[in-house]
């Protein structure tokens, strides 16, 4: 991945995607052994001889349910927790929780306790507790399965906006290919283990064989590429709706 | 003949939320349903009345003509199996067969009955491979599969799906979509909640939209789905074969991807 | 019963005296009430001991609540006082066990009413109990009402496939337990799993001591509580001829 990109990792479950985001920020060799080959780097780290608290500070990780990331009673205290456990100096600290907050806008909340937080509300305390940390590269498992369409759109904004603000590099799993295809730079397919296929989403989301790795383009991308086999598409293909449309019309009005 | 019939029912949380305000909807014998909506938008709690989990706070909800409040949950459920959104919540046995034959037996099947059922719905869903398999060691599609082989054993009239949907690959998705599609071969009432709207088009069901704790619409897909002004207050997402018929003016929407491609085929530029 | 115990020990968040007051200044009040009552033998010394208890329940306007768990806890201060009775211990040493009782339940019981559980780590860290244990306590308590959750849901769900925990003979009733007790604590394992990846994932254990957000500071309330505090229990344990 290149700096200040975001990738999009996609394939069916059993695919490979959890177990290489685990190795990514070194839960994979140091908390979950086996036998291990090749290499990870990230920032110059090598994640297999690197201890996961140093990984931690370039990156920050966000696992797919936000209830299990979330510890402390109030929602500022969970913020600082890293940097607690980093041993930051106390004034440090409030600065970052602060700035954290303002940024995903959560100020509001600082004093809530986490039971009494909506879905949405949680996964943006999880992401500003791993924002607070400084981190070069965000991760993110699946953040918007269990998440309803609205909150689901907010969530992805929210990450396009840190990419696009702050410069973060971004790591996104995802199903949802309709969602997040339209702001990734890069998208990965894996498949049985193995990188599938991988390049810009348009060109990922248009090839054959797709259904058979188990995964759906989204139906406007299908669209597309059933006409552009049929010889009756000309452009490239769009990845959102709007873009198709405004390119059919052209065409066909 | 309604086999589900809700009178202005409302719901009040012990915290004082109100859930649900003033809800009225009939289902018919053989329907086939979808409630959809945002999280929090009283779909879950509906369900709830159905089988007697939760009972109203005011209005009524009458499930084969009779008062829910008149009658325990497992009576109801005999006749109104709910599937729920977390399959981790129900499995608990050593083997998927087990799991299947536990709501024969608390429902009073004799064993003969209840092996004969089992037999039957496992090889129903396609599910034969899994039967001597922990259910716990399962993929989450299987689980979700495997749960709904364990409601629809106890051969319910009505079957209650609470978002099939959430969490699960492409692949388990079209498999869900298949399981739902043979229990309207086999005639059940099926109802359907979910806020995946593109996964519930193909059904092509009639869909009642709730937005906090209220029906605001009840009707056939293609008029509720072209509403985007309803979907986004909904927060909802138009599916997108939907989205694209509005925009090029084709009515009715495009029913699947095949529809579009040959429509888009012929026309002229 | 065990509701009103729950209900009676939780943690509300009120805006009174004793409530402000830095949770280690409610820690010794408390353990000046409780040794008071070990203290003494007196019955009616006791019985004042007890009902000074009230005093800073009011302040924190706690009475209703304490009151739950006081009446909770009746069925084991009449077990208490039976007990003594038959072993021969007289009316008038039953009766002060059972008063002893009730009083350590009270005043332990208005420490956990007025101090929150954010507090109670932060008296835990300064005691400097070692940070894996109270790393376990805190996520123990922040984690209750979510397994409460999960077992509303697992119990809905099993109602609905026939299961009636209401029925049956007490080995039934038992059996009954299983499909309840199973996914309740396969999920919290599998939570527990979760939480554990977060906890790497966020830098626990980088650094021997780590840093707070908040630090403990004893304000001029506090100090003005330790001195009343402390006057009155010298004042009432040379009054009761004690020391």
């Amino acid at each position: 991945m290149k700096r200040g990109e975001i990738a999009v990792l996609a394939g069916a479950s059993g695919s490979g995607k959890t177990t290489l985001l685990r190795s990514i920020n070194g839960l994979i060799p140091h908390i979950y052994p086996g036998e291990y080959t090749g290499r990870v780097v990230v920032d110059g780290l090598v994640a297999q001889e690197t201890p996961t608290y140093e990984l931690a500070k370039k990156i920050g990780f966000l696992f797919q349910n936000p209830e299990n990331q979330i510890f402390m009673f109030t929602v500022e205290r969970d913020v600082a927790f890293g940097l607690e456990n980093l041993g930051v100096p106390r004034p440090e600290i409030v600065r970052r929780v602060d700035e954290s907050l303002k940024l995903l806008g959560i100020e509001g909340l600082r004093n809530r306790s986490p039971s009494e937080l909506s879905d949405g509300q949680k996964q943006r305390v999880a992401i500003a507790g791993a924002l607070a940390m400084g981190p070069e590269l965000l991760v993110l498992d699946e953040p918007t399965s269990l998440l309803d369409p609205r909150t689901a759109d907010g969530v992805v904004a929210l990450v396009e906006r840190l990419n696009s603000e702050l410069g973060l590099s971004v790591l996104l799993v995802e199903h949802r290919l309709e969602l997040v295809a339209p702001i990734a730079d890069q998208l990965v397919i894996l498949s049985g283990g193995k990188v599938w296929k991988s390049g810009p989403p348009a060109e990922v989301l248009s090839s054959e064989g797709l259904h058979e790795v188990g995964l759906s383009p989204p139906t406007v991308v299908e669209v597309q590429r059933r006409l552009r086999e049929a010889g009756k598409w000309p452009h490239g293909i769009g990845l959102t709706v709007d873009a198709f449309c405004s390119e059919a019309k052209e065409i066909w009005r | 003949m309604a086999v589900i019939e809700l009178r202005d029912v409302a719901f009040r949380q012990p915290n004082g939320v109100v859930a649900l305000d003033g809800v009225s909807l009939d289902i018919d014998k053989g329907e086939v349903i979808a409630i959809v909506g945002g999280n929090g938008a009283g779909k879950t709690t509906l369900l709830k009345h159905l089988n007697g989990l939760l009972k109203p706070s005011s209005g009524t909800v009458r499930v084969f003509g009779k008062d829910t409040r008149e009658q325990s949950v497992a009576e109801l459920s005999r006749r109104v199996g709910l599937v729920f959104q977390n399959s981790d919540h129900q499995l608990f046995s050593e083997t998927a067969e087990a799991e299947v034959l536990f709501g024969l037996r608390n429902f009073g099947f004799s064993e003969d009955e209840a092996a004969k059922r089992t037999d039957e719905v496992f090889r129903y869903f396609g599910l034969e491979h899994l039967r001597k398999r922990a259910p716990l060691t399962l993929s989450g599609g299987e689980k979700k599969r495997l749960c709904i082989a364990a409601v629809t054993a106890w051969n319910p009239d009505v079957l209650v799906l609470d978002e099939p949907t959430v969490g699960q690959d492409y692949p388990s998705k079209l498999r869900i979509l298949e399981t739902i599609r043979r229990l309207m071969e086999a005639e059940k009432t099926v109802i359907v909640v979910s806020h995946d709207l593109e996964f519930l088009w193909p059904l092509w069901a009639r869909t009642v939209v709730m937005i906090a704790g209220k029906v605001v619409r009840d009707g056939d897909p293609e008029e509720v789905y072209s509403d985007s002004d309803l979907l986004e207050s909904a927060g909802l997402r138009q599916p997108q074969l939907v989205t694209i018929s509005k925009m090029l003016g084709r009515s009715p929407s495009f029913r699947n991807v095949s529809d579009a491609v040959h429509w888009l085929e012929r026309r002229e530029p | 019963m065990a509701h009103l115990l729950a209900e009676g020990l939780r943690f509300r968040h009120e805006d009174t005296p004793i409530h402000r007051l830095d949770p280690r200044v409610k820690l010794l009040i408390s353990i000046a009430l409780f040794s008071i009552s070990l203290l003494t033998t007196d019955l009616y010394q006791l019985a004042i001991a007890f009902c000074a208890i009230a005093v800073p329940a009011a302040l924190a306007k706690s009475l209703r609540r304490l009151g739950k768990v006081m009446s909770v806890s009746l069925t084991f201060a009449a077990f208490i006082f039976v007990i003594n009775l038959v072993f021969s211990y007289g009316l008038y040493r039953s009766a002060t066990l059972t008063l002893r009782f009730m009083a350590i339940v009270a005043s332990t019981s208005l420490f956990f009413v007025t101090t929150s559980p954010d507090e109670l780590e932060y008296v835990m860290r300064w005691f400097r109990l070692p940070r894996d244990f109270v790393f376990a306590f805190v996520t123990a308590v922040r984690f209750v009402p979510v397994l409460m959750l999960d077992l509303t849901q697992i119990i809905d769900a099993q109602k609905s496939r026939g299961l009636e925990m209401d029925k049956g003979g007490p080995a039934k009733r038992l059996r009954n337990l299983i499909p309840v007790l199973i996914p309740l604590i396969v999920n919290a394992l599998v939570r527990s799993g979760e939480l554990a990846e977060a906890m790497e994932s966020r830098g626990y254990g980088a650094v021997k001591n780590p840093t707070s957000l908040y630090a403990l500071h004893l304000k001029s309330r506090d100090y003005a509580a330790l001195l009343v505090t402390v006057a009155v229990w010298a004042g009432v344990l040379l009054c009761f001829r004690v020391v």
